[in-house]
């Protein structure tokens, strides 16, 4: 049973600290959205008034049509994996699992058979009598996500939950969850500082900075049409060319990059004179001899400034007047670049956007 | 107009606020003030309305009321024998502080070193005696240091003396017996705050050059000046109030201040006398106290860890022990080197040495229970030791003394009585000390603790005085209030230990999953915290199971407790009656104590790694 999640203008303040700032953003039933934002930018705050730990300063949120801001905890009906599992001491893995369940009263049978689901669900069945000291980091996160899902909640919060784990674990655990959410069909917010989680994992990725929700989108988007610099730069590498835009020509704008160097984009709503930031992914660009023929837009001249072979690519810095270009160039047999070779930088237009 | 509604625009974001909190039952900060106010009560209104009530009761009765007359003072500090019995308990106090300490300090030091299979051994053969009666313990060595106890005669076996020496009634015996009373609280509170002392400064002091001593006395014995410090305090405002030890090994030129007052009391009939020597020895004990504060965080002289993150202290304080150092520097360096050519051999098989003398002060705490275990079995009718022969007799007339029976179970019921409530009432205190917001919490905290700084001869006197104008004196209600009001700072400083060792996102994750506060306390929360409880409770019923003074006065025609009885036994005849009883009950306190201690270590086995998370 899933449902969908509203939050309308919440606002939250910390004595005179505005920490969470007109927060509008629906999430459909069985959606993955997933918080991601620098650290201190309020996405834990977010999600503790989701829970109901925090009351939000203003505004209302909606869980299907009912508004829970009055609404204590436990009685939201929303399961949470927490980043230390929070798992209690005290009971068998068991015990963990049929904890909301226990408290809500459930028959015993019932209980049985919805635990013994949840368990076979994370696959960790055969540990249903040990306690949690005994259970490595990744079972003691698949017991907490078990805890979580066990008494079919509405929603599922999850803050960081893959903190704690090791690269490997990490990797794993990410499909894991994928898996789950899928087969359940729940409606998940799930909150990181880590990019990758976030592309890999969610429908759509809420982009917060300083409190605010600055982009939701989903991965592709996001990652190819960011909405501003801080996105662009927070989200994948990416560079970011001054530039003023001199000419507009049906969505396209030319521009000058730098001081001089002539160039089009895509326009993001900026009007004639407007100066702004160029913004390109490394991936994009290609490198070439200096003077090779190309009929691309954008073409600055440059020299590699430091070349690292990293196996499957190559990533170039080169400097162009006062900027440094980052390139990535996929490596399919061809020539490479010494430090202090001249070489042409260019790109399409539609790859390039203006950004504020 | 135009204003009233310019000024609701500005507080537009609280407006929605109060809005909110409407629903008294749901707004957050409501409820918890409504929490803070339930679980603060009790504590507040047993403090308040029994000690701090009473004792200015007392203070007023001091000065004859609005009166204010000085009096009373005036003849405290004119009159040779007060004044006498005033100098004896410093000297006293002071002496068993300093032995104490430099007793306790290497055993201390060697718990601080032993992996935790020894230190349970070493803890438990310090924590029976810990929880003995200081009655029995005073009992023991009566017939210790009598004329024809195990001292007197080996002596005189081997020949060195032909008179029996006389150890009883001497400041001497007097010493031995506070020490032995007072030495497993200072190796304890020393350890407590000596075993989070990183042993590896020292080690990298070695490395770095130091010889051992030079490493000990530079690096390790500083950093644990504040831990013997604290202990010092603790056992000096103890000693000074001491009655029983130099009541029954002392002569009657080592009364002090806490009998003189009895004596006025209940001998002289002469209230306000006592009521100002009460408020003299409460003066000394706040001014050392408030010394002691100009160098330590108080709150660390009862609990090793404090509320708060203490660095302020601890910077203040170091700086003056580091002023301290600077001024003796040359001397100390050739004290070192003296000490390092005498020491070497020591110190280089350090933990042996240790070892010997920690059992060696193991065994001065244990010989007199086990003497007292001995005597039990004695088939003679006199104290005398070694027991001339082996019998049960002793047993078999405890086995049907009705008098001890009646009197057992009257401590025990009122030992469960004050537990239950200590136990409640300081818990529910600890909870609201530790997770309020309140900007005086470390005040509150100390304030919590007034029990253990008030010298018991006071509170006695000052509940005696207050109980009988309200007609509580004489009654159960009555003597249990005193004994839980001398225990609950003891459950304050365990539970708050435990509370802030509690990880408060297990209270949440179980609030999110569907736990009502109500249910979220007793799935969750109280069993996290069982093994404490058990602790603070086992200790709140030992001190009332322990307790003489405050019962002494407030007792009234009830029957007499298991440690009345035993005073009032002893004072009449020393016999081997009182052996069997002692023994009895250093037995059920081992068994307590064991039992306690079993079910913390099988819970903690259980909980432990995901509490180091
Ligand atoms: N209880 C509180 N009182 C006052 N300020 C708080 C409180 N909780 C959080 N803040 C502040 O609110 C801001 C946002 O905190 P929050 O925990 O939501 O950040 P976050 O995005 O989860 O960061 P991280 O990635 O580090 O977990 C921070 O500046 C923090 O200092
Ligand atoms: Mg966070």
């Amino acid at each position: 049973m899933s449902t969908s999640l509203e939050m309308k203008k919440i606002q939250k303040w910390y004595g005179g600290l505005h920490v969470v700032r007109d927060f509008d953003l629906y999430v459909d039933p069985g959606e993955f959205v997933t918080f991601l934002g620098p650290s201190g930018s309020g996405k834990t705050t977010a999600l503790k008034m989701i829970a109901g730990f925090e009351q939000p300063t203003g505004g209302d949120i909606m869980l299907g049509s009912r508004s829970i801001v009055d609404v204590p905890p436990y009685e939201r009906g929303i399961g949470m994996v927490f980043q230390n599992y929070a798992l209690f001491p005290h009971m068998t893995v068991a015990e963990n699992v049929a904890f909301p369940l226990k408290v809500r009263s459930v028959a015993k049978a019932e209980t049985e058979q919805k635990v013994r689901r949840a368990l076979d669900l994370v696959k960790m069945g055969e540990y249903r009598d040990r306690f949690p000291n005994q259970l490595s980091g990744g079972q003691q996160q698949r017991i907490a996500l078990a805890r979580a899902i066990v008494f079919d909640p509405s929603l599922l919060l999850m803050d960081e939950p893959l903190g704690a784990l090791d690269r490997n674990l990490r990797e794993h655990m990410k499909i894991e969850i994928m898996r789950i959410q899928k087969e359940l069909n729940m409606t998940v917010v799930f909150v990181t500082h880590d990019q990758d989680e976030a592309l890999v994992m969610s429908d759509r990725i809420a982009v917060i900075n300083e409190g605010r929700l600055v982009q939701v989108a989903d991965s592709n988007n996001l990652y190819y049409n960011p909405k501003n610099r801080f996105v662009a730069s927070f989200v994948g590498e990416s560079n970011l060319l001054p530039c003023r835009v001199d000419q507009i020509d049906n969505g396209a704008g030319k521009v000058t990059i730098g001081d001089r160097e002539p160039g089009v984009a895509r326009l993001n709503g900026q009007s004639r004179g407007d100066s702004g930031w160029l913004f390109v992914r490394p991936e994009h660009i290609d490198i070439s001899p200096r003077g090779a023929n190309t009929d691309v837009g954008n073409v600055l001249n440059g020299v590699v400034e430091s070349a690292l072979f990293l196996g499957e690519l190559t990533r170039y810095v080169v400097r162009c007047g006062n900027e440094s270009i980052t390139v990535k160039q996929q490596n399919r047999g061809q020539a490479q670049f010494a430090n202090g070779s001249p070489v042409s930088v260019s790109w399409n237009m539609g790859n390039s956007t203006v950004l504020n | 107009m135009t204003t009233l509604l310019a000024k609701r625009k500005v507080a537009g974001a609280p407006v929605v606020n109060v809005s909110r909190s409407r629903n008294p039952l749901n707004g957050l900060l409501a409820r918890r003030w409504v929490r803070g106010t339930i679980i603060a009560t009790p504590i507040l209104v047993l403090l308040v309305g029994f000690l701090v009530i009473p004792l200015s009761i007392v203070l007023w009765g001091s000065v004859e009321g609005s009166k204010l007359t000085f009096s009373h003072y005036a003849r405290i500090f004119s009159d040779e024998t007060n004044l006498s019995v005033m100098l004896q308990t410093l000297k006293v106090g002071f002496t068993v502080t300093l032995l104490s300490l430099v007793t306790a300090y290497p055993v201390a030091y060697l718990l601080t070193q032993i992996e935790s299979r020894a230190l349970s051994i070493v803890t438990l053969f310090i924590l029976v005696p810990l929880f003995t009666a200081f009655l029995i313990r005073t009992y023991a060595w009566m017939i210790i240091l009598g004329r024809e106890g195990p001292i007197n005669n080996t002596l005189i076996w081997l020949g060195l003396i032909s008179e029996p020496l006389p150890l009883l009634n001497t400041t001497f015996g007097v010493i031995v017996g506070m020490v032995h009373v007072l030495l497993p609280m200072a190796i304890f509170t020393m350890y407590s705050s000596m075993v989070h002392i990183d042993h590896n400064t020292a080690r990298a002091a070695q490395i770095l050059g130091a010889k051992p001593v030079q490493a000990f006395l530079r690096v390790y014995f500083p950093l644990s000046l504040p831990a013997v410090f604290s202990a010092g305090i603790l056992i000096f405002i103890i000693a000074i109030g001491f009655y029983i030890t130099p009541a029954l090994l002392g002569g009657p030129r080592d009364a002090m201040i806490t009998q003189l007052i009895v004596t006025q009391m209940t001998t002289l009939l002469n209230f306000e006398l006592s009521f100002a020597s009460s408020i003299v020895l409460l003066l000394m004990t706040i001014a050392i106290l408030f010394f002691a504060s100009l160098f330590i965080p108080l709150e660390m002289i009862w609990s090793s860890s404090s509320l708060d993150n203490t660095n302020r202290h601890g910077r203040s304080q170091y700086k003056l022990f580091i002023n301290a150092k600077r001024a003796i520097h040359p001397a100390l360096t050739a004290v070192e080197n003296l000490m390092h050519f005498i020491t070497k051999p020591f110190l280089s098989r350090r933990a042996r040495w240790l070892w010997a003398y920690t059992i060696l002060v193991l065994l001065f705490l244990t010989a007199p229970l086990i003497v007292v275990f001995m005597l039990s079995f004695s088939s003679s009718s006199f104290v005398v030791f070694p027991p001339p022969g082996i019998s049960l007799q002793w047993w078999v007339k405890l086995l049907h003394a009705s008098d001890w029976h009646e009197s057992f179970l009257f401590s025990v019921k009122l030992g469960a009585v004050s537990a239950i409530f200590a136990t409640i009432i300081g818990t529910m205190g600890a909870f609201w000390l530790v997770r309020t917001t309140l900007p005086i919490k470390r005040a509150l905290f100390l304030f919590s603790l007034s029990p253990l700084m008030v010298p018991v001869i006071v509170i006695a006197t000052a509940l005696y005085m207050f109980e009988a104008r309200i007609h509580l004196l004489g009654s159960f209600a009555g003597l249990v209030v005193g004994h839980v009001l001398l225990s609950v700072p003891y459950v304050v400083v365990i539970m708050a230990a435990a509370l802030r060792g509690f990880d408060q996102s297990l209270e949440t994750a179980a609030a999110i999953h569907g736990a009502r506060p109500i249910q979220v306390l007793r799935l969750v929360t109280l069993p996290l915290l069982k093994p404490a409880l058990l602790t603070a409770a086992l200790l709140a019923f030992l001190t009332s199971f322990d307790e003489l003074l405050v019962t002494m006065f407030m007792i009234g025609r009830q029957t007499l407790t298991l440690p009345f009885k035993f005073w009032n036994d002893i004072k009449y005849e020393l016999n081997p009656l009182l052996s069997a009883a002692s023994a009895f009950v250093v037995l059920l306190v081992t068994a307590a104590i064991l039992t306690t201690l079993w079910i913390k270590v099988r819970h903690d086995r259980r909980t432990s790694a995901s509490n180091g998370q």
